[in-house]
């Protein structure tokens, strides 16, 4: 009997040594993997590339410098897709899926392969696609036929994307990697442990795309998890969380780094625990677009503020089935904030989209970065 | 679609004007009100869409030289000032332009550029409740607008509602401003901040600990063979009431000095260790105590193992409440706080247990309820190594949870079937106590 004992016991031990080490080395393996992609990356660069790729870490001016407009309107620093050789390319996505979860990735590519859609089929200066191109009284075509600029090229594509690095890759010291194009902007501060991805833009024009013979939504999970949400609520919740204005734009996009607006909409302490979960599932939409062990991290954080988050709606409150809804959502609590905001511009309002997810305590992982 | 965008296409070119409404077809006029205790500070940002911003653009560079200069930009600054209609409580307001920037022609002229006015109001004083109206008639015909107002960082103002029309072109903020001439930096109501503080940490302990089911599921599984004597390397028959109830204390006595300890070493920022194994040892905790629960292991020695394993679970409280960005000298008493609503939570947890495990184990039905007890409680705890070395999300949290949101019905259930089996069980009287040899 007394032998069963140290067997147990001496299995426990192995369990819990396996089991220590196991996630010790998991832990670590976050950062310095990303680190070793970013520097896989550098390596692959030019001299001259390497000038252009590489930012200091604090410069206030690159951070801001991202959009939801197509590069050719608002220039983006760093180099895109288009200039790098395929080695280079690959190195490149290899560096920005080890800083995403494979879903995030997936969800990034698709928002990439919804503006070579665009490009595609943006055959007039009005298109589908993109920003109007209508020709004022005189005034000269902002875009030319195809799509193009003055006729100088494309202004839509998914190898219109572009690489900044801010810093010096490292596993101590905090360094930004920012990603983006057309409907995309993703800021990912690395800082020791801690992956943070605020404030990250997604967005998605078409919104629902063929490709392969696959039906594409982008941003579809966005809209149904949170239409299903609404749906969950009863009259009175519904009553509070739907707002009686219209809300064209997103309140906090582009440039509105580090506010906090007055909350609207239903409390989560008036959910019941299957809405605040749904609600949760939501925010995993964007929080869960960075690794795992970096989203774990936000996860436990938004929950520890979920007393505090409120959920707020405008506009529709069905959807067609297969589509994206064309209502606008707000989703804010202590460290959080989400809206989707569906936009007009090419017609259907379920076809183009603008996200924004934000955490006003900690733009580009200040929280992290003593700043 | 294809089809469609020709057809519309079409249809601009012949009749040389909007065909559909679009969002850059429109001039966005977004308005953030920044209310303090005297004044108030608006930034309204003015983005003329593409479609419309030759008109906008004419308005504004009034010589039509393509510079905005800035006498220009002055007076279009004043022309939107104009076009406002503020008052706070029925009376007018004099807003004051503090700043007015303008973006290059070219910018404007792709639909990109973004024009920003920033103004400032003063506040006459007045009663409680007050009711700021921002009207804005600036170019109605072509605009859509945004307003809102910032979270007040002056905790004596208290937003109350906002209203808007349906395309917020009219906006009324209403809001409280509680005595005013309480100063800020008075001890008494620094003294109130911090209290309220604590209590919202207690709730948080508690919160945390209800939430926390691995927590609550590795202290009842250490309680299961409190009431149990140990023969050889088996469990017994019950060790009597007045026995049972000091060793049950005793578990809970030592897991909370353990888990006080390095929680607050660890908040004070003394130790800092890696939330992800410490997840996997409180999982591996749980799974010992199951163990121990279908066999002895460690007889007697609960209390030590309770408290050691309490270390453990410390540092995940410890790592809840860092996220919460505390510093200062407040974090010793929010740690305090937050340490007391886990244990408030806590002994009601084996308040409500411990009559059902007392009735119980003076029963047989006793070693099936602990074998079973034991094998769930295994399971779960095997399901959370698994999952949390793997970093993946599994069913063990959504079975667990699920039997932890209905606590109160098991718990209460619990009871009544301990009572029914007592009842029938017919002892009525638990056996005297007896010395446990160990």
């Amino acid at each position: 009997m007394r032998s069963f004992r140290i067997e147990i016991a001496a299995g426990l031990a192995g369990i819990v040594l396996v089991g220590v080490a196991l996630s010790t080395a998991q832990e670590q393996t976050v950062t310095p993997r990303i680190v070793s992609a970013a520097n896989s990356f550098l390596a692959t660069l030019d001299q001259k590339q390497r000038q252009s790729v590489l930012y200091a870490f604090d410069d206030q001016e690159q951070r801001r410098r991202w959009s939801n407009f197509p590069v050719v309107m608002v220039p983006r620093g760093g180099i895109s897709l288009k200039d790098m050789s395929p080695t280079q390319r690959a190195a490149a996505m290899a560096l920005l899926a080890s800083t995403l979860s494979p879903r995030g990735f997936e969800k990034v590519q698709q928002i990439m392969d919804g503006d070579e859609v665009n490009k595609t089929t943006d055959q007039g200066p009005r298109g589908n696609g993109g920003p109007p191109g209508r020709r004022g009284p005189g005034g000269p075509p902002p875009f030319g036929p195809g799509g193009g600029r003055g006729g100088n090229g494309p202004i839509f594509g998914k190898d219109l994307y572009y690489f900044s690095i801010l810093g010096t890759p490292s596993e101590k010291k905090p360094w930004m990697l920012q990603f983006g194009g057309h409907h995309l902007a993703l800021n990912i501060t690395i800082a020791g442990e801690h992956g943070v991805l605020t404030p990250t833009l997604t967005g998605a024009q078409p919104a629902l795309y063929t490709l392969d013979g696959k039906t594409v939504r982008p941003l579809g999970q966005e809209s149904d998890k949170a239409l299903a949400l609404l749906n969950a609520l009863d009259e009175k919740q519904r009553k509070k969380a739907i707002l009686s204005y219209e809300l064209a734009d997103l309140v906090l996009g582009p440039g509105q780094d580090g506010k906090t607006i007055q909350p609207e909409g239903l409390k989560a302490t008036e959910m019941n625990e299957r809405q605040r979960a749904m609600m949760l599932d939501v925010i995993s939409e964007w929080a869960g677009i960075i690794n795992g062990s970096a989203a774990n991290a936000r996860m436990n954080e938004i929950k520890a503020g979920l007393d505090n988050t409120w959920f707020a709606w405008s506009g529709p409150t069905t959807a067609t089935p297969g589509k994206n809804i064309t209502a606008y959502y707000r989703i804010q609590g202590p460290n959080l904030v989400i809206e989707y905001a569906p936009q007009t511009l090419g017609g259907d309002p379920a076809l183009h989209v603008h996200t924004m997810y934000r955490d006003p305590t900690n733009d580009y992982g200040r929280k992290y970065t003593h700043e | 679609m294809k089809t469609k965008r020709i057809a519309g296409l079409a249809l601009f070119i012949a009749l040389g004007c909007p065909a559909f409404a679009h969002r850059l077809d429109e001039y966005l006029q977004a308005t953030m009100i920044s209310l303090e205790d005297k004044q108030a500070q608006f930034s309204m940002r003015l983005i003329p869409g593409v479609a419309v911003s030759s008109e906008v653009l004419a308005e504004i560079d009034s010589n039509r030289d393509e510079v905005i200069s800035d006498g220009e930009g002055r007076a279009y600054a004043e022309r939107v000032l104009g076009e406002l209609s503020l008052s706070l409580d029925g009376h007018r307001l004099n807003p004051r332009i503090v700043s007015a920037t303008f973006p290059s022609i070219e910018a404007m002229k792709e639909g990109t550029g973004e024009i920003l006015i920033e103004f400032t109001a003063e506040l006459p004083g007045g009663g409680a409740n007050r009711k700021l109206i921002f009207e804005n008639h600036h170019e109605t015909g072509i605009s859509v607008y945004l307003v809102n107002c910032l979270a007040p960082q002056d905790a004596r103002i208290r937003v109350l509602a906002q209203k808007r029309n349906r395309n917020q072109s009219f906006y009324e903020l209403d809001y409280v401003e509680s005595a005013a001439t309480v100063e800020a930096a008075s001890p008494l109501l620094a003294g109130i901040e911090n209290l309220r503080g604590a209590a919202n940490m207690f709730r948080l302990g508690m919160h945390h600990i209800a939430e926390g089911t691995d927590h609550l599921l590795f202290l009842l599984v250490l309680l299961v063979p409190s009431p149990l004597l140990v023969f050889g390397s088996r469990w017994g028959g019950p060790a009597g009431l007045r026995h049972s109830f000091i060793r049950i204390l005793k578990v809970v006595t030592a897991f909370t000095l353990g888990h006080s300890l390095t929680l607050a070493l660890a908040a004070l920022g003394f130790v800092s260790v890696p939330s992800r194994p410490i997840e996997v040892l409180i999982a591996v905790s749980i799974f010992v105590s199951a163990v121990h629960v279908l066999r002895p292991l460690f007889p007697g020695r609960e209390p030590a193992i309770a408290a050691f394993f309490g270390l453990i679970h410390g540092l995940a409280f410890a790592a809840t409440l860092s996220q919460l960005g505390l510093d200062g000298w407040a974090r010793l008493a929010n740690i305090f706080a937050f340490n007391l609503g886990i244990e408030t939570m806590q002994l009601v947890v084996v308040a409500a247990v411990l009559p059902s495990l007392l009735l119980l184990s003076s029963t047989r039905v006793y070693s099936g309820f602990r074998i079973g007890g034991a094998v769930f409680a295994g399971v779960a705890s095997a399901g959370w190594i698994v999952e949390r070395v793997l970093n993946v999300a599994g069913p063990v949290d959504v079975m667990v949870d699920a039997l932890a949101h209905r606590a109160v019905w098991v718990a209460a259930g619990l009871l009544v079937f301990s009572a029914v089996c007592w009842w029938v069980s017919g002892t009525g009287q638990t056996e005297p106590a007896l010395e446990q040899s160990a």
